[in-house]
């Protein structure tokens, strides 16, 4: 790839396959039987979802005195978890529909397994908010809807509005991934020999017809969706940034929060997203579809956004210092030299660092070096949220109400289990439907975009 | 089927006789106002030369950004008009001297000057290590040179390429772009913050260096939209530009007036929800007395009118209204400094006058007469690229 012709554009899908080639590469892990390998992925997700089902069940019989929670740190691991998996869905709606608007050819092979992994990441996060009520029988009543209790909730507060985004952005979501399911529904529809299958595709593609006048309104509605959902994605995770920036708190309150989260937000669902990618690939033959040139491009927007949430640490920095706040620059100081300073570092060498190797063409373009700054970046996004919930709250503005906050044995395994829910959910997913569109790939290969100009 | 353009159809031609003179005569007036306005209110003239000034280098350097952004992205569609963004870029070769009359006003600008003000001030001594007249010149020298030294390496290989169709310098520029951007970031954020922020030396922002980016990226595609409507129906540009390329500028402009938009509500919703007084003072002053009034219309001009504007698809298409849309946004730019830059100045009273009027025709003038040189000397299409036959025949 030394020598790129620019005159030239360059086939997002490697080897111009024939159609139905893709058909029969897609479709197959659908038709075959889980095998071992498969078996044996889902045992330990599963595993892990146990973990977290046990650890919530004694949450729930003993209460949340199980939890690391203490006073003065009020928002231990689940708000930490919540900003972090709500993060993890952002990707899938970048590419999705932010990259469609762009016209981004090479997202075509990857946007339906990264708009599921958003739905699967959103269902994810959406637990930490419901646990952390302490009561969730009770969440119901976030809903502004008149009751008998005279219980309404404070439009003010941007925990509320988080409820009115995430559920939005999830619906939207899930809509915008099904109206691509329907063209490939329907061919699976025609392809399978299976009769209660044909029952189930056909019910699912609302009677597809794959005729001109159906595209044609396809097309449409999926470039509204995509509409929708952009700004709808920027909103979500904007409000998550107003939870802690509204506040008053040092650490918490400063102006930059918004695009600062979207951006780190985009970041760890890109690096989630590559490393999951990174095994759908090789496992289910799409290496020409899912090609290096495309996992390249990933890893130069996590490039981007990395620099983009070091741009955010540094400008806080300065601004702590610049804007003479006493309160504003103990904060900062003490992320960095404080009793976290640990969970700081962790954070500025993953976040920062790490994704400075991605400046050589020679690692963008190696697997196992991609993959293990990816998983740096999601340990790096995740302490990000570790450090910004939780050394603000430690130091309290009175000295004597300062606290250490430590986690327990039954937080990791609410942790653990949210990792066993997501990647129990996509491994399910890999079996049911087409990790990749087929409809989207084929509108790629060469030869299936009439040309312009002079012949 | 050829891969390369015909380069003598695409060659230099001369812009129409009126740009020059328009240039010359804005430029005329606007130098007398100037002096004027120097010789009779030197306070408010600063303030204006502040405000001219970084209209300029949103114009310039946003350009440069372009140029580098189409470089990195890959996109091609922009190709056949890059040299409009090349040629406004040059205006960071003058900066340095559109910064003279700020530099000669820099005490009645800027509160952190007078030391005796500064050592009286707990808060404002406590920045002095970086508010200092010795180091503030240290690090707008440091933005000028960054500026002009991409703007040379970067359009030199792009002009070199108008005769050997080298893609190799294709491949310089991507690697030149990629370094400049970084620096670009840190440039125009401390830029913002030193020639701005610092207005108010009290008070601080976050997200005011990703404001006025926001505001500078959507200038210079402003300028370029509109350079680019309007050679375009004079031809220069051949017969292969299409609505696609069009919407392709109007789609963008209007993400950027939201992205914008966004920003600048971001930072207004936080420091109106914490309410903390060493923020919301700045607000404050645009919302005494007459400003509230200047800060409505504000809102309206650089927000509501170009949203709606270019919200629907036709018009995203639509010369006319993308030639009427970006002037709209070039003055709702220009009004975004004067937002910025004069409630420090006149508290309570937004003031207007021939000074206010005059300025602006000299920044109009100074873009036109630039643009005018440098597409006297070069290709206005980059003949020699490789991708630009690409960008002539792209369709959605």
């Amino acid at each position: 790839m030394s020598s790129v012709d620019y005159t030239k554009e360059y086939s997002v899908v490697e080897g111009s396959p024939r159609l139905s080639e893709i058909e029969d590469i897609i479709i197959r892990p659908l038709n075959v039987k889980p095998d071992k390998k498969f078996y044996m992925a889902i045992s330990v997700t599963l595993t892990m979802l146990l973990i977290g089902v046990i650890s919530l069940g004694v949450s729930f019989y003993y209460g949340t005195g199980m939890w690391g929670n203490n006073n003065p740190v009020g928002w231990g691991f689940p708000i930490v978890n919540f900003v972090f998996w709500v993060g993890i869905g952002h990707a899938g709606t970048l590419i999705s529909a932010i990259l469609f608007l762009f016209r981004q050819k090479w997202r075509n092979g990857i946007a339906r397994f990264a708009e599921g992994m958003t739905i699967f990441a959103v269902m994810t996060a959406g637990i930490f908010p419901l646990i952390h009520v302490g009561r969730p029988w009770l969440a119901g009543y976030l809903f502004p809807y008149p009751n008998q209790h005279s219980l309404w909730v404070n439009f003010t507060s941007p925990l509320l509005w988080d409820v009115f985004a995430v559920s939005t952005y999830f619906t939207v979501s899930f809509i915008f991934w099904y109206v691509g399911l329907i063209p490939d529904f329907a061919t699976m529809r025609d392809k399978t020999t299976n009769a209660l299958k044909k029952v189930i595709y056909s019910v699912f593609s609302l009677g597809w017809r794959h005729s001109n006048r159906h595209w044609q309104n396809y097309e449409m509605v999926y470039l509204i969706l995509a509409g929708f959902a952009t700004p709808l994605v920027l909103s979500v995770h904007t409000i998550v940034s107003f939870d802690f920036a509204v506040s008053v708190l040092p650490g918490w309150h400063t102006t930059i929060f918004p695009p600062y989260f979207v951006a780190g937000a985009v970041f760890s669902g890109f690096a989630m997203v590559q490393n999951v990618l990174i095994f759908i690939r090789k496992i289910f033959d799409m290496e020409h579809i899912i090609t290096l040139d495309t996992l390249e491009k990933m890893n130069k927007i996590m490039m981007l956004t990395g620099m983009l949430v070091g741009y955010a640490y540094a400008m806080e920095f300065f601004i702590a210092w610049y804007g003479g706040v006493e309160a504003e620059q103990f904060a900062f100081v003490n992320r960095a030299f404080g009793p976290y300073a640990w969970a700081y570092w962790i954070m500025v060498s993953c976040n920062v660092l790490s994704p400075q190797l991605f400046w050589f063409k020679k690692v963008r373009r190696t697997i196992p070096a991609m993959f293990a700054i990816a998983v740096f970046i999601n340990v790096g996004m995740w302490f990000e949220r570790f450090v910004i919930t939780v050394t603000s709250l430690s130091r309290d503005f009175l000295p004597s109400s300062w606290g250490y906050y430590s986690p327990t044995l039954v937080d990791f395994g609410i942790l653990i289990g949210s990792f066993g829910m997501f990647f129990t959910l996509l491994l399910l997913f890999t079996k049911t439907l087409p990790v990749v569109s087929i409809a989207e790939v084929k509108a790629v290969v060469d030869g299936a975009q009439p040309t312009h100009g002079d012949h | 089927m050829s891969d390369t353009v015909d380069k003598q159809y695409y060659q230099k031609k001369d812009l129409p006789d009126g740009v020059k003179k328009a240039g010359y005569i804005l430029t005329a007036i606007g130098l007398i106002i100037l002096v004027l306005a120097f010789m009779f209110d030197k306070t408010r003239a600063s303030f204006n030369a502040l405000m001219l000034l970084m209209f300029l280098t949103s114009i310039g350097v946003g350009s440069l950004f372009l140029v580098a952004l189409e470089y990195l992205g890959g996109a091609v569609w922009s190709t056949p008009f890059r040299r409009i963004s090349e040629f406004l870029a040059s205006i960071v070769l003058i900066l340095p001297i559109v910064a003279i009359p700020v530099y000669l006003g820099l005490h009645e600008l800027y509160h952190w000057t007078h030391l005796d003000v500064v050592a009286a001030d707990k808060i404002l001594s406590g920045k002095a290590a970086y508010l200092n007249e010795g180091f503030f010149t240290i690090r707008v020298a440091a933005y000028f040179l960054i500026w002009i030294l991409f703007y040379y390496l970067i359009t030199n290989n792009s002009k070199k390429q108008d005769t050997s169709s080298d893609q190799k310098l294709t491949k310089k520029n991507i690697k030149l772009s990629a370094g400049f951007m970084p620096l670009f970031a840190i440039s125009i954020t401390f830029g913002s913050i030193d020639w701005m922020m610092s207005l108010e030396p009290h008070w601080f922002s976050t997200i005011y260096g990703v404001y006025y980016f926001s505001g500078t990226v959507l200038a210079s595609l402003a300028a370029l939209t509109y350079a680019m409507v309007y050679l375009n129906e004079k031809g220069y540009f051949g017969d292969k530009i299409k609505k696609d390329h069009y919407y392709s500028f109007g789609a963008l402009m209007f993400g950027f007036v939201n992205f914008w938009a966004y920003i600048a509500f971001s930072q207004l919703i936080l420091i109106w929800y914490a309410n903390l007084p060493e923020e919301t003072f700045w607000f404050m002053q645009r919302w005494e007395g007459e400003w509230m009034y200047v800060s409505l219309l504000f809102m309206v001009a650089h927000f509501i009118v170009p949203y709606f504007g270019l919200l629907a698809q036709p018009s995203k298409m639509n010369p006319k209204r993308l030639k009427f849309m970006s002037l709209w946004i070039l003055f709702a730019h220009y009004f975004d400094m004067y937002w910025l830059v004069m409630p420090t100045m006149s508290k309570g009273e937004a003031p207007f006058s021939w000074i206010e009027l005059g300025f602006p025709l000299l920044a109009v003038g100074i873009i036109l007469i630039v643009f005018n040189i440098k597409s006297s000397k070069n290709n206005l299409m980059p003949v020699g690229d490789p991708k630009l036959k690409r960008g002539l025949d792209f369709r959605f």
